[in-house]
């Protein structure tokens, strides 16, 4: 499908349409923060947001879900299958971390839970207007992406360029009624706007490729950085909960007064906890914040790229954001790693 | 299955906590079918010696209170502590902090000149018996205690988060209060609460005490970027982490 325009105006327009009859989930202003949250009008919409606190995940692994209710000893499965909605401003870097959950989730085991949201989910992406402090996406090649997304907004100049790749991205967007070409220099201004957005996603800057980063980590699993950056951790988990590819969880059941109804229940967990690796029994593989500090960077840069051949590690910079103690940085890590 | 009988104590506390109980409102009435509460002075006049668990509200201020919370642990097969003062001692440590008579004086005015009114130093129920669950918080979490109340009942244990505030914070989207110039204790404290005061735009006081492996060190080492102190870090952590001035205390 060709490339379309549309301008602004009819852009809030057509969001507000497709609100008569859908869930839209968009970003929007929270404090002086952005949040990706369900709309109730267009206008609330900030297109210009330069990232949200949480990543898009929560809406296709909520932090807290129920996976079945059950009486006694008996099951009853299942809840009730998602109603489509629509994803709408996910930047890039987001929709690179959403194709990395799409293959964990679908891949050996299929999650049933994650693939029906994924599956009512129609994701529309955003290239990013403005860039947050810590991004560096620039540099693990996810500042732009060509795929993973249904339907991709891209502002130049004062309009909004709109290019579908999947049947469900032409259909939404032909709800938009009949739309213009993009004109060949709004084109080539998108390609200014991605290569400018390649070179501004470097707040931090990775001084070697992110295909070196699994060896560089097999040669330092004894340097003294991870003890060094471990001590100020808090092990709070934060860099786990902002961060778009993880996705670990805990299962745990709850009943109510009944005492033999109840429901289970699935919630985020994250390596940085200091229970994570606690098996029955008591006993804890990685027990010094240390292990589990240094663990986080080998999951993402190491032994998930070796199962999987990408880094997961979108270089979103919300880690970095998100810690207090000033500790979590893969970029710094990475290049102290180098020598740097 | 018999409902286990309950008996609710009170010592040196403010009795929000049990006033939590009470405004459970209709969860009320489902924790009655569950347990059989046989005493509890707050909101009962009927009192029992046969019970299978006794929670405890209130710190130890006295030494017949120590005698009387003994006699109570002998007759119970479980022991919950009930809230922050029963759990570390909570605000009424601070006393723990001054001279009897500056106590006095601060609490009674020109009254406290007599030493009748002198006490013992404060204690956790915990440093006078053995405590087999704690609910913790300034006040309890509703939620949390009615969850503990049917463990108990179900003869399960409780998941009680050993994890900091900032997890359940950074899931709820609060702005993080350090980011606003604040100090919060947050990464020191155990989850549990969903991050009740930062939520409200507060930092975090620890009330629920501190998480597992609170690292104090740390946060006393990133006090510098934030061009915050280490007297203000210590005036923060005398509200409920290190009352008593002794440290930190890991309850
Ligand atoms: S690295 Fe930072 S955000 Fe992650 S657990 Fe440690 S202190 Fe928390
Ligand atoms: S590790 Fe940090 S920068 Fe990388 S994707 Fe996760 S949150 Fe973003
Ligand atoms: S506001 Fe406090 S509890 Fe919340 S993330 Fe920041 S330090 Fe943690
Ligand atoms: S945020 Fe901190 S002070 Fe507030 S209720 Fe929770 S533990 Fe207590």
């Amino acid at each position: 499908m060709t490339v379309k325009q549309m301008d602004p105006a009819s852009l809030n327009g057509w969001v507000d349409g497709l609100l008569l009859n859908r869930t839209v989930i968009g970003p929007v202003q929270k404090g002086d923060k952005f949040v990706f949250e369900s709309l109730s009008r267009a206008s609330d919409l900030r297109l210009d947001y330069d990232t949200t606190l949480l990543p898009p995940k929560k809406f296709l692994l909520p932090s807290r879900e129920i996976l079945l209710t059950f009486r006694g000893d008996s099951h009853y499965a299942s809840q009730a299958p998602p109603d489509p909605f629509v994803l709408l401003g996910v930047h890039p870097y987001d929709v690179a971390a959403i194709r990395q959950m799409d293959r964990v989730f679908s891949e050996k085991q299929v999650d049933t839970h994650y693939m029906a949201r994924r599956g009512a989910c129609t994701l529309v992406a955003l290239d990013a207007q403005a860039v947050s402090p810590n991004n560096f996406a620039g540099c693990m090649g996810t500042a732009t992406v060509r795929e993973g997304w249904d339907l991709l907004f891209s502002r130049v100049g004062g309009a909004y360029l709109a290019e579908a790749a999947t049947e469900k991205g032409e259909s939404l967007l032909r709800s938009a009624g009949l739309l213009a070409d993009a004109a060949p220099g709004q084109l080539e201004e998108r390609d200014r706007l991605w290569e400018s957005n390649r070179q501004a996603m470097r707040r931090h800057v990775l001084h070697c490729s992110p295909q070196d980063l699994p060896g560089l980590l097999s040669r330092n699993y004894d340097h003294p950085l991870w003890q060094e950056r471990a001590e100020r951790c808090f092990s709070c988990g934060a860099c786990n909960v902002v961060c778009p590819t993880c996705y670990c969880f805990d299962v745990q059941d709850e009943v109510d007064w009944s005492l033999e109804c109840g429901s289970r229940c699935r919630a985020w967990d994250g390596c940085l906890l200091r229970d994570f690796a606690s098996v029955a029994g008591g006993h804890n593989f990685r027990r010094h914040s240390a292990e589990r500090y240094r663990h986080r960077y080998y999951r993402k840069a190491k032994y998930l790229p070796e199962m999987t051949g990408e880094i997961a590690c979108v270089g979103c910079g919300r880690c970095v954001d998100a810690c207090v103690a000033r500790t979590a940085n893969p970029v710094e890590v990475y290049n102290t790693l180098l020598g740097d | 299955m018999p409902r286990p009988r309950v008996a609710i104590f009170d010592f040196a506390g403010c009795e929000g906590c049990q006033l939590q109980i009470v405004n459970l409102e209709e969860a009320l009435l489902d924790l009655l079918r569950v347990v059989d509460v046989v005493e509890w002075r707050e909101a009962m006049s009927e009192q029992s010696d046969v019970f299978d668990i006794a929670v405890v509200e209130g710190a130890i201020t006295r030494l017949e209170d120590e005698e009387r919370l003994k006699r109570i642990r002998q007759k119970a097969p479980v022991l919950v502590a009930l809230g922050s003062c029963a759990s570390s001692g909570g605000l009424n440590k601070l006393k723990n902090r001054m001279a009897m008579s500056e106590a006095r004086r601060l609490v009674y005015g020109r009254d406290g000149g007599v030493s009748r009114l002198d006490t013992a130093p404060v204690k956790a129920v915990s440093e006078v018996v053995k405590v087999d669950y704690l609910v913790r918080g300034c006040p309890i979490d509703r939620r949390e205690f009615s969850y503990v109340v049917r463990c108990l009942a179900l003869g399960r244990e409780p998941f009680i988060p050993g994890y900091p505030v900032c997890v359940e914070c950074r899931i709820r989207e609060n702005a993080c209060r350090w980011q606003e110039g604040e100090i919060c204790l947050g990464p020191l404290t155990r989850a549990g609460c969903g991050a009740a005061c930062p939520a409200q735009g507060a930092a975090c006081l620890g009330c629920r005490g501190t998480c597992d492996d609170a690292n104090l060190e740390g946060m006393a080492s990133v006090l510098a970027q934030y061009g915050k102190s280490r007297e203000e870090l210590e005036s923060r952590l005398a509200v409920f982490l290190d009352p008593d001035g002794k440290g930190v205390s890991h309850a």
